[in-house]
């Protein structure tokens, strides 16, 4: 108790002093002073409830390293990445070109907009029955879900940047002669790629997100499952809120790796600098 | 330079515009009348609204008239090409491409060699030499509209038309540009139709000026600038056509 109040004055004071920090120390120290206050007040709020299930932060963190110990942490992590990867690279192999179809032709958007704006609010949750039904149990029914739930910031977004290019690059490209393919590798494609890396941002996050639910169609492995196992196996709370963290953490992980997209020359011009 | 013997190059013959609003049809240009002869340099000076960049459009072929039609060369333009380069007010140039890459759009079809010389010879015509391989955003303004200038030079197109493309400059780069522009313009000799609400501006570059009276757009006049260039500000003939540019206006000068 007395350490959480520590931990906690001592973050508050870093925090307070943030200003006169130079700018490269503090981009590091004020969130992990805010993660610091989180987890006082998380240590300080199971201490005082004295709550017999809820894992402190100590014991959580505890319960990391003994997952990482054995080789479950890691396979679980692997497995979770690589139905994310391929459920997202198929939403992005099939979202992108659709939606930059979608965005151009306005027959197509027409024609497609309204079943896209239908299908896009149905949680993938509820597709998790028909997916075990298509696909039955196993790897193909996560990465489907995971799918469905990134496709549609793909193709919307996707759909939306085509829309947007401003109506003075497409003059300019038809004033040099530029048509079909070439119309679309040189002005279509780079003019709308800022706008599609956001989306492609956007809808990692969400294939992310789902992991959890995506791994309820009888995964015996992914931190998803380790999430519905560690309760199941006799209420492992502090192995629940370990496979959080680790979810978190790869999510940041995943979000900054992704965020290098936006520093490529051909593209740096459509992210504001600040 | 004797213009009026030179060929017509772009003939606008009853060239009208109305743009559909609720239903309603609502006239932009009344039928405009007007010949510029090959290798002229023409300002269309108006107040905003007044149609001109309207005109521009459909000489540029990205816009139809609702009646009459623009002769370039004796034919009826249908649409954009790359012999008649337009010059936009911003963001023209792709911001995705480099200063090369920018430059060399117009060029794809021709050998390898030729897109190199071309490319790099219009790069130093206007001044970018050294800036190849940046990027729009790393730009000045002034240095963003060169590329634009540049991009329309490089194909070497007979007709250049110029929709504002200084406006968005401060005011000292503005003259720079037109100064080089003058000197670009006398090196190749294309025909230019410049559209500008910028008296001074229309006195410094142009041969003739097409003043447009606003909604619906008319000529109101064309003045002459017989002046040799580069134009003294201070001249007495100077301040003789600002007053008549601004009498056509119905703007009082003294203010």
């Amino acid at each position: 108790m007395i350490g959480a109040l520590l931990v906690a004055a001592a973050c508050a004071a870093l925090l307070a002093l943030g200003a006169r920090l130079p700018t490269a120390v503090r981009r590091w120290t004020s969130p992990l002073c805010v993660a610091g206050l989180a987890c006082a007040s998380w240590h300080l709020a199971c201490v005082l409830t004295n709550t017999p299930v809820f894992p402190t932060p100590t014991r959580s963190f505890a319960a990391i390293i003994e997952l990482g110990r054995t080789p479950r942490l890691w396979q679980d992590v692997t497995a979770s990445l690589f139905r994310v990867t391929w459920g997202f690279g198929l939403a992005a192999a099939i979202g992108i070109p659709v939606g930059l179809w979608i965005g151009w032709s306005t027959r197509a958007f027409e024609a497609l907009n309204p079943i896209v704006q239908f299908l896009r609010p149905i949680s993938p949750i509820a597709w998790i029955p028909i997916s075990i039904l298509w696909f039955g149990l196993g790897d193909v029914s996560a990465g489907f879900l995971i799918l469905i739930a990134s496709i549609f910031p793909i193709l919307v977004g996707t759909t939306a940047a085509v829309q947007n290019i401003p109506q003075v690059y497409v003059r300019s490209a038809a004033n040099f002669g530029l048509e079909g393919f070439d119309l679309f590798r040189r002005i279509v494609l780079p003019a709308a790629m800022p706008q599609i890396i956001t989306s492609l941002r956007i809808a990692l996050g969400v294939a992310w997100l789902v992991i959890v639910a995506a791994e309820m169609v009888g995964m015996r492995s992914g931190l998803g499952y380790l999430v519905s196992d560690a309760r199941n196996m006799g209420n492992r709370y502090d192995l629940v809120v370990a496979a959080m963290i680790m979810i978190g953490l790869i999510g940041i992980v995943l979000d900054v790796l992704i965020r290098r997209l936006q520093e490529f020359d051909e593209v740096r011009w459509g992210f504001a600098k600040r | 330079m004797n213009s009026a013997q030179a060929k017509p190059k772009v003939v606008f013959e009853a060239v009208s515009k109305d743009f559909e609003r609720r239903g309603e049809a609502l006239r932009v240009l009344d039928p405009i009348e007007l010949v510029v002869r090959e290798g002229e340099f023409v300002c269309l000076l108006g107040p905003s609204g007044c149609g001109k960049s309207t005109l521009l459009n459909i000489a540029g072929g990205f816009e139809a008239p609702s009646a009459g039609r623009v002769l370039i060369d004796g034919e009826a333009v249908s649409g954009p090409s790359p012999q008649r380069v337009f010059v936009f007010q911003e963001y023209g140039i792709f911001p995705w491409a480099s200063v090369w890459d920018n430059v060399s759009l117009g060029l794809r079809h021709l050998p390898k060699d030729q897109i190199y010389a071309t490319t790099q010879q219009t790069i130093d015509l206007v001044g970018l030499t050294g800036f190849e391989k940046s990027y729009p955003m790393e730009l000045s303004g002034g240095m963003k509209q060169r590329v634009g200038v540049a991009r329309a030079l490089a194909v070497s197109p007979d007709v250049i038309f110029m929709d504002e493309p200084f406006g968005a400059l401060d005011s000292l780069t503005r003259l720079t540009m037109r100064a080089e522009l003058i000197r670009i313009w006398q090196t190749r000799k294309p025909t230019i139709l410049f559209v500008t609400h910028d008296v001074d501006e229309s006195i410094q570059l142009a041969d003739r000026v097409v003043v447009f009276s606003p909604r619906p757009g008319r000529i109101a006049g064309v003045v002459e600038v017989a002046l040799p260039h580069p134009r003294d500000l201070g001249s007495n003939e100077y301040g003789q056509i600002k007053n008549e540019l601004y009498e056509l206006l119905g703007v009082k000068h003294a203010i």
